[in-house]
């Protein structure tokens, strides 16, 4: 890109988006963002719900992407879109991985799809009870994700060369009409 | 034995604050939790208890008014309720009390997990905002 034009860039971002985000997930850029959700998306059920996925997947992004920043304690580097749009919020958040990693997350994914919410619940607790640090800590809070949102998880894996992978999740709020 | 008191942070870290007592056997985590480094967080805390139902008699009421908590930190609070429930297994008079807000629609389902792992019963109680 040798003329850098950000108006250009900010015409690729569609109205609907709320919030967009790619960089460092540091602990600071968590708390500022999670605020924002908090206060000011929707009615509270609807924002604490968001907030609660934007968390996971925003922890998720911190702990193991596989591409980070050496200038912020090693946080994961990644990317994180809310939209709005049908009476809906979709929150995509994507990462690079090992190409390595990519099977096992998406046979997780695939597992947390196929669960109705008891199974979920189950599965959360199965998970929650092995010990800590072991593979799959990332998994629970996907398990979270899906059971918050009520809906399956939307994953695309996009492989960037032989070593690395783009792995994104989508996750679709649905507003609450009481 | 020594009080456990910690001051939450609700700056750039949400860390719940905790008061255990020693003397009054009343445990108290309020606030938030998530972000940092969680387990780091509560390892004095399942330390302090561990060492705790050693030496305690009588009763012990824990009161958990989280407004919420990611689900790493809620490995941890399994945590603390495991070794409570050890304390009721070895014939301690136990109390264990949830508080919520109603603003989270899933607390309920968290709060029956947490009694499925641990063989606890745990009390749900509904509080105002205004009161925390």
């Amino acid at each position: 890109m040798k003329d850098f034009n950000l108006y250009e860039y900010d015409k690729l971002f569609s109205k609907e988006i709320q919030i967009s985000y790619k960089g460092p997930f540091d602990k600071h850029i968590l708390t500022i963002i999670g605020n924002y959700i908090k206060t000011i998306i929707g009615d509270k059920q609807t924002s604490i719900k968001l907030f609660k996925i934007f968390i996971e997947l925003a922890q998720n992004i911190s702990y193991y992407s596989s591409s980070q920043s050496k200038a912020n304690d090693n946080s994961g580097i990644g990317i994180l879109a809310i939209r709005e749009a049908d009476n809906k919020f979709y929150l995509h958040s994507g990462n690079q991985v090992k190409a390595e990693d990519v099977f096992p997350i998406l046979d997780k994914c695939e597992i947390i799809n196929s669960l109705d919410r008891e199974g979920l619940r189950e599965y959360k607790r199965q998970q929650r009870n092995l010990p800590r640090g072991e593979k799959g800590g990332a998994h629970i809070g996907l398990i979270q994700v899906a059971l918050t949102s009520a809906n399956p998880l939307d994953i695309k894996v996009t492989p960037i060369n032989d070593e690395y992978s783009f792995f994104s999740v989508t996750v679709v709020v649905n507003k609450d009409i009481d | 034995m020594e009080n456990l008191i910690i001051k939450g942070s609700h700056g750039d870290f949400f860390m719940p604050d905790i008061n255990f007592n020693a003397e009054s056997g009343i445990l108290e985590i309020s606030g938030e939790s998530y972000l940092e480094d969680t387990a780091k967080f509560y390892a004095p805390i399942l330390k302090w208890l561990r060492e705790y139902i050693k030496i305690a008699h009588g009763q012990i009421i824990i009161n958990i008014k989280l407004t919420y908590f990611n689900t790493s930190s809620s490995r941890s609070i399994l945590d603390i309720l495991y070794i409570i429930k050890d304390f009721e297994d070895n014939k301690g008079d136990v109390i264990v009390n949830w508080f919520y807000n109603g603003e989270d629609t899933e607390i309920e389902e968290e709060v029956e997990d947490f009694m499925i792992d641990t063989g606890l019963k745990i009390n749900l109680i509904k509080f105002d905002e205004d009161e925390m």
